[in-house]
Order: structure tokens, then C-alpha cells, then sequence
């Protein structure tokens, strides 16, 4: 079930784990694991495609880079619009997840 | 022998063959990947630490069709901009022949007007319902296209435009309307053929 609601959250979820300073995919992977401590178990090839369809949205760029003796690698970075996009995600999951949870804990009675 | 990684990578880019500079991009930043996973996992011979790797990475098959997915959606994009253009510059190019043969008159029968204006109300209305309602479908688009290509069609055989000497920007805004109906037909079966790779390799997943 973790899997499946994750998959509708991941392009934020890159984003957010973006945040911090630019990284390569496999930092990237293990960020969000360790970040979750690891609730979230998805193959880890699904990043790839939204780090790919963020990129093409502006909202990320990439370079590859190597640093010495190590190996080449494509490194993403948060542009502009990707930190107001994460800004503006953040604020609706906030919404969105104050009101499933004031339904979930069953406060007030639902009307008749 | 090929490795473990090798095989995978080898895989991902045959199914990621619908676009070959993403299938070369992916197969060497995957790469990367997958030997970083397969370097963290000490505890294994090398082998089997690949095959750790790629199993933890998920089938090439399934991270393949979320990029097909995605390269369905801007396809689609892309084609309604074309389509968008198509209808504009034609309705030019309809109004300036129009403007044109006031002066020199039909050179066809009935027919051809008629294709030429009705046609072209048809792909509006077909392009309106398809944008709110089915604007990830090929359908649309190809009757669009069809109704385009029509109205274009008879629009040039209208006004006789092979044959006779037509103002400049007539015949400027004619060869605009065959390039954008070319460029349109290009990016229809594009879609389609994105379409059908997604839809095969949902199938198989």
C-alpha cells in the first residue's frame, strides 16, 4: 500500500530530496529511504522516470559530472520553478493531509 | 560473458528503443547506478551483488513504460501545439483565397468550397470535443488531421493554385498550411506510435 501512495507523491518527494544540494540518482534513492526509514520501498529504477519528467518541466536540471578517480555520473539540481513547485506542493499535501486525518481520527460526528 | 549489469542495461535499451537518445542517457546513468548499489554491498561476491542491484532496481521493462508514459503525454502536447497551428494558418490561408477569388471566381465546381469550408468546421468541432474530452486519444487528431488535410485540399483545388498565377500571399499562405499539415502528420503518428509502445508494454508488465 506504502508503494502504491508513494507513487502518486514522487515527483515532491524528488523534489524534497533535492532540496538540501544537487545529488545523483542513487544519493538520491538512499535519501528518501533513509529519510522514511525506509516505509517507502519502491524499485528503485521508478525515480528515474521523474527525475527525467522533471527535467523536461523545468523544474530540475542536470550535468554529469566526475569527480577524480570516480565515476560519471548525471548530478540534479532544483531550478527556480522546482523550489516554488515544491513550495507550492507542500502547501497542498498540508491541506490535503490536515483534512484526511481530521476525517480518519473520526473528530466530530459526520452530518446525517 | 556479459555481466549481470551489462544484460540489464542491454535490456533497457532495447525496450527504450522509441527513443534512442534517452535509451543511450538512461543506459549510462543507470549504470552508474547500479554499480554504486552493487559497491555498497560488500557482504556479496561481486555477482551476485549485481544481480542484488538490478533486482532492487525493478524489471527494465516496467521503468521503460513510465517513460513511455510520459513520452505519450508530451506527444500529445506537442501535437496539439501542431494542430493548433495547422487550423490558424489555414484559416488564413482560407480567408485570403476567399478575398482572392472575389475578384477571379471558382474554378471548380460546387464541391470544393463546400469540402473546403465544412471540412474545417468539422476539425474545429472535432479538435474542441477532443480537447476537453479525449486529449491524450489519438482519434481526434487523426480526424482533425483527415478534415485538415481535406479542407486544405480543396481549398487549393478551389482556387486553382497549381494552375493559375496567384497573388504571393496567397501561395505563401497555401505552402504554410502543406508544411503545417506535414509537420501535423508527423506528430500524429508519432502518438500513435507511442501509444501502441505504451500499451505493449503495459500489457507485458
Amino acid at each position: 500500500m506504502e508503494a502504491e501512495m508513494l507513487k502518486g507523491h514522487l515527483d515532491a518527494i524528488v523534489l524534497a530530496a533535492l532540496e538540501a544540494g544537487p545529488a545523483h540518482g542513487y544519493a538520491i534513492i538512499e535519501a528518501i529511504k533513509s529519510r522514511s526509514e525506509s516505509t517507502f520501498d519502491l524499485p528503485e529504477g521508478t525515480v528515474y522516470p521523474a527525475l527525467h519528467r522533471l527535467e523536461q518541466a523545468g523544474l530540475l536540471a542536470s550535468n554529469w559530472t566526475t569527480p577524480t578517480g570516480g565515476r560519471k555520473r548525471r548530478v540534479y539540481s532544483l531550478t527556480k520553478g522546482g523550489a516554488s513547485a515544491l513550495a507550492e506542493r507542500r502547501k497542498a499535501w498540508s491541506r490535503f493531509s490536515q483534512a484526511v486525518d481530521t476525517l480518519l481520527k473520526g473528530g466530530r460526528a459526520w452530518p446525517a | 560473458m556479459a555481466g549481470v549489469i551489462e544484460g540489464y542495461l542491454a535490456a533497457l535499451r532495447r525496450e527504450l528503443d522509441f527513443d534512442p537518445p534517452l535509451a543511450r542517457r538512461m543506459a549510462d546513468e543507470i549504470e552508474a547506478h547500479l554499480r554504486d548499489a552493487a559497491e555498497a554491498d560488500p557482504a556479496w561476491p561481486s555477482s551476485e551483488a549485481e544481480r542484488r542491484s538490478v533486482a532492487r532496481f525493478g524489471l527494465a521493462r516496467e521503468i521503460a513504460g513510465q517513460f513511455a508514459a510520459d513520452a505519450v503525454n508530451r506527444q500529445a502536447r506537442r501535437t496539439w501545439i501542431a494542430l493548433l497551428a495547422t487550423v490558424a494558418v489555414t484559416f488564413v490561408a482560407m480567408r485570403l483565397r476567399v478575398i482572392w477569388l472575389g475578384d477571379a471566381g471558382d474554378s471548380l465546381s460546387v464541391l470544393a468550397p463546400l469540402v473546403d469550408r465544412y471540412a474545417f468546421i468539422a476539425a474545429l468541432c472535432v479538435a474542441a470535443i477532443g480537447w476537453f474530452a479525449f486529449r491524450r486519444s489519438l482519434l481526434p487528431l487523426a480526424i482533425c488531421l483527415a478534415a485538415l488535410a481535406a479542407s486544405i485540399a480543396a481549398g487549393i483545388l478551389r482556387a486553382d493554385l497549381l494552375v493559375e498565377a496567384a497573388p504571393l500571399h496567397v501561395l505563401l499562405t497555401a505552402a504554410g498550411e502543406i508544411a503545417l499539415i506535414g509537420l501535423l502528420s508527423f506528430h500524429v503518428i508519432g502518438l500513435g506510435r507511442r501509444l501502441r509502445r505504451t500499451a505493449m508494454l503495459r500489457r507485458a508488465g
